[in-house]
């Protein structure tokens, strides 16, 4: 089931009728943005955008591919799923294939983007349609493109090889700059070169099959390979190929790859730009990526992600992987009670945990627990816990929850000044917030407020009714 | 295009120009590392006109605090 390559991958949403190719000459400011802006405002089952006449090139010379993963019914075919599956469900299946961590790797000798080298005169704003994603940015950035770079203390573990998506702004004809978060692993690396005085090698891979998208965006641990977790998210290893210029591993299904090296010592200005809270950051000095290789295929298509005000393709493409890990250390402490986590706001700086509970009291222990896991300790400001028959995923009935089981005077809970990310537009000093639980689920005793005693169930039947309807559209749509 | 709309500066140089002749050019400024396309409205190519809260002070630059740190040489 697994996609050869970015390509096959187009083709399927294609087949399913989930890729929009727009043949109307576009420009590429603001149009192409403004173009993926609308589609997310739509709804969450859009399709994937596909340009291919851009003023200023001829018909078909430049391809741009924006929202790729940038609705449910795409997250489950990257997942190779039926495109309706329900969101719970597609949670609870990459639930199931994370466990199936590590799948080993196939390693490959050439790969479609081998087709063109070029190793002088690398001009990338000629070679990649590149463009302004909103108005404040400065300057055009590759922000869905995997970035890879090797622990430099422990370069043999393949483990440690880490493959992640950062904010690229291009510099130059072969200079990038680059977003290392303290908290990101390439950020590792880099010290780890820099205190021995070199540079640190990396791999940029533009145009990649959703499968190591997801896995890059997925929150891993240091140790664990993205590869490893690409081969189990798609049931069958995942293929790679070696960079030529370091001990790297590279996507085979890349459209574009770019060989360089993190500048030892080196930071400039950088920014600002739009980012996945809804807000900009800039005005700070960053490292700079020196490219000194560049490969793709004959007539790249050029992959690209709008970012902005949420729900934007970021959100689709980081919602369920966060989710899962958060799930999953929930369920070491708890795991007969932890039923599913719904942390896709904002990258999880709101997440809503559906739990049973033992006794009363228990739901605001989990949603303690939630703040203490390694992701929580970034994000997780406001936890809202609801009881076992609550879909977490199903916003009307979390409202529902909150409406009416949650108590103000008992049930809001404040902890002072935690950590959290810095991006955090309400942070105050910047990492630094109080954090929120909402015991939004029944009281249970000794707790004996309220008057829950006669709670309205389900006819019988409901769940083989949810099948069968599910199964009657299928058959009505195809 | 000589002038950095943003900044000011004038060390800008062409980094592109469309492969259709004649369509767009793309320019970068090399104080600020701001970049623009000549067919961009004029809110990101005029200096003059070019978005209030996103201007930047060439004084500010080598201020920006470093993300991340550089650490101490290790020996
Ligand atoms: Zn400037």
């Amino acid at each position: 089931m697994a996609y050869q390559d970015f390509r096959d991958f187009l083709n399927t949403l294609e087949k399913e009728g989930q890729l929009l190719k727009v043949e109307e000459q576009v420009n590429l400011e603001p149009d192409i943005s403004a173009a993926t802006r609308a589609l997310n405002n739509l709804g969450d089952k859009s399709p994937a955008l596909l340009f291919n006449n851009i003023n200023g090139y001829e018909k078909d010379q430049a391809r741009i591919a924006m929202n790729v993963i940038g609705s449910w019914p795409n997250h489950a075919l990257m997942m190779g799923m039926p495109k309706n599956t329900p969101l719970k469900e597609q949670f609870f299946e990459f639930a199931h294939r994370y466990d199936q961590f590590p799948m080993p790797v196939q390693r490959e000798e050439t790969a479609p983007f081998h087709e063109v080298e070029l190793t002088e005169n690398i001009n990338l704003f000629e070679l990649l349609p590149l463009f302004r994603l909103n108005q404040g940015d400065g300057g055009f950035y590759i922000d869905k493109a995997c970035v890879i770079s090797r622990d430099q203390d422990d370069p043999e573990h393949f483990g440690k090889q880490n493959v992640g998506i950062y904010r690229l702004q291009v510099k130059g004809k072969d200079r990038l700059g680059i977003q290392p978060v303290p908290q990101h692993d390439i950020a590792v690396h880099l010290r780890q070169a820099e205190e021995r005085g070199q540079n640190l090698p990396v791999v940029i891979a533009l145009g990649c099959e959703p499968v190591i998208t997801t896995a890059a965006a997925t929150p891993l641990k240091y140790d664990q390979s993205e590869y490893e977790m690409a081969g189990a998210i798609q049931g069958q290893p995942y293929r790679i190929v070696k960079a030529k210029d370091a001990d790297l591993d590279i996507p085979w299904g890349a459209e574009v790859v770019l060989e360089g090296e993190i500048l030892c010592g080196e930071r400039e200005f950088e920014g600002p730009f739009g980012e996945f809270t809804g807000h900009y950051s800039g005005g700070r000095s960053m490292p700079v990526i020196q490219i000194n290789r560049v490969y793709h295929r004959q007539n790249p298509i050029f992959e690209h992600l709008y970012i902005g005000m949420p729900w934007t393709e970021t959100d689709y493409m980081i919602g369920v992987n966060t989710s899962v890990p958060l799930y999953q250390q929930l369920k070491e402490a708890f795991p007969n009670e932890v039923v599913a986590v719904n942390a896709m706001y904002t990258h999880g700086l709101v997440a809503i945990i559906s739990t049973k509970r033992r006794y009363g009291g228990f739901a605001k222990a989990v949603g303690m627990r939630a703040l203490t896991t390694p992701h929580g300790l970034g994000y997780c400001k406001v936890v809202i816990v609801v009881d076992e028959d609550v879909d977490p995923f199903n916003l009307p009935q979390v409202m529902w929850a909150i409406s009416t089981k949650l108590h103000p005077k008992h049930d809001a809970v404040i902890i002072p000044d935690l950590s959290v990310l810095p991006l955090d537009p309400g942070s105050d000093p910047a990492g630094i917030t109080h954090k929120m639980i909402l015991d939004a689920t029944t009281p249970l005793a000794p707790e004996q407020r309220g008057h829950y005693s006669q709670p309205l169930d389900s006819p019988p039947g409901v769940d083989q009714w949810e099948k069968k309807i599910i199964n009657l559209l299928n058959r009505q749509q195809s | 295009m000589n002038i950095c709309p943003r900044c000011g500066s004038q060390h800008t140089e062409q980094v592109a120009a469309s492969p259709v002749a004649g369509v767009w050019t793309v320019h970068m400024c090399s104080t600020c590392i701001f970049t623009w396309r000549s067919t961009e409205p004029e809110h990101i190519t005029n200096p003059d006109k070019y978005l209030p809260a996103f201007k930047v002070d060439q004084a500010d630059i080598p201020k920006a605090a470093h993300v991340p740190p550089i650490p101490a040489r290790r020996v």
